[in-house]
């Protein structure tokens, strides 16, 4: 396995959290009154 | 709200889309040679880099029809692009160092392809602070308006910014003047990468513009 494997894990966990994060944020914000 | 349902449908598909962008690229494009697993980064870092400036462009044309025409639409679609738009670019500021840091050996340096995207984040950033401090709607979309074109203007540099300057960053293997000097399989991850990515931006935009509207009559009626 490449040594810079968990870079690459990284980044693919972190940009996943941020879209998924925002389309929650998202959803929720459209929940307010 | 039909819009906003509508939107929120184009949402869920671009993130099951991403999760079938993840696996092509993880499970079924080849590793580089040179960068190793690294690279992979690159699938998402460049479709998020994409849209960030792409975002800007769109705040800046929908500003200066906004400043002739009057029309909301536009300054709720420029908002919409804006808060978008600087999402994705949290992205490309983070996987970038990411990928940075074990093909550099640094997380950042000063370097102009570098700094200006921080700057475009920062006129992201300035631009919807600017529009939260300013209560007055008409004024709000005019100063919004003059400083969404101000972050449109950025964009060429931060994008020839590899040509213009002497840069660490790698020069475009896509968005180029000659054909796109990357190998078939990964430039098809890449493409596939970049549709999921504007169904998300097209999902998100829409989404955040139906909330916008949904304000704009709740205040009315209040």
């Amino acid at each position: 396995m490449p040594e810079n494997t968990s870079y690459m894990v990284a980044a693919y966990v972190i940009t996943a959290a941020i879209l998924v994060g925002y389309a929650v944020l998202l959803y929720r914000r459209t929940l307010k009154p | 709200m039909r819009l906003l349902k509508t939107a929120r449908w184009i949402t869920v598909l671009g993130l099951a889309l991403l999760a079938a962008v993840y696996v092509r690229a993880l499970a079924f494009t080849p590793v580089e040679r040179v960068q190793g697993a690294a690279q992979k980064i690159f699938y998402l870092h460049v479709p998020a880099a994409i849209w960030t400036e792409a975002g800007m462009v769109l705040v800046g044309v929908a500003s200066i029809f906004f400043l002739f025409l009057k029309d909301p639409r536009l300054d709720r679609f420029a908002e919409a692009s804006a808060e978008v738009g600087m999402m994705f670019g949290t992205i490309v500021l983070t996987t970038g160092p990411i990928w940075g840091k074990p093909i550099w050996g640094t997380w950042w340096t000063w370097d102009a392809r570098l700094t200006l995207t921080l700057l475009l984040f920062l006129m992201y950033v300035g631009y919807l602070l600017l529009r939260g401090a300013v209560t007055d709607p008409g004024l709000r979309a005019r100063y919004a308006a003059v400083l969404g074109i101000s972050g449109m203007c950025l964009v060429p540099f931060v994008h020839l910014s590899v040509y213009m300057f002497r840069t660490l960053h790698p020069q475009p293997i896509v968005l180029k003047p000659s054909a796109p000097s990357l190998p078939g399989d990964m430039l098809a991850t890449l493409l596939f990468s970049f549709v999921v990515f504007t169904i998300l931006y097209v999902g998100f935009v829409t989404q955040r513009y139906a909330l916008a509207l949904l304000r704009e009559q709740a205040d009315q009626h209040a």
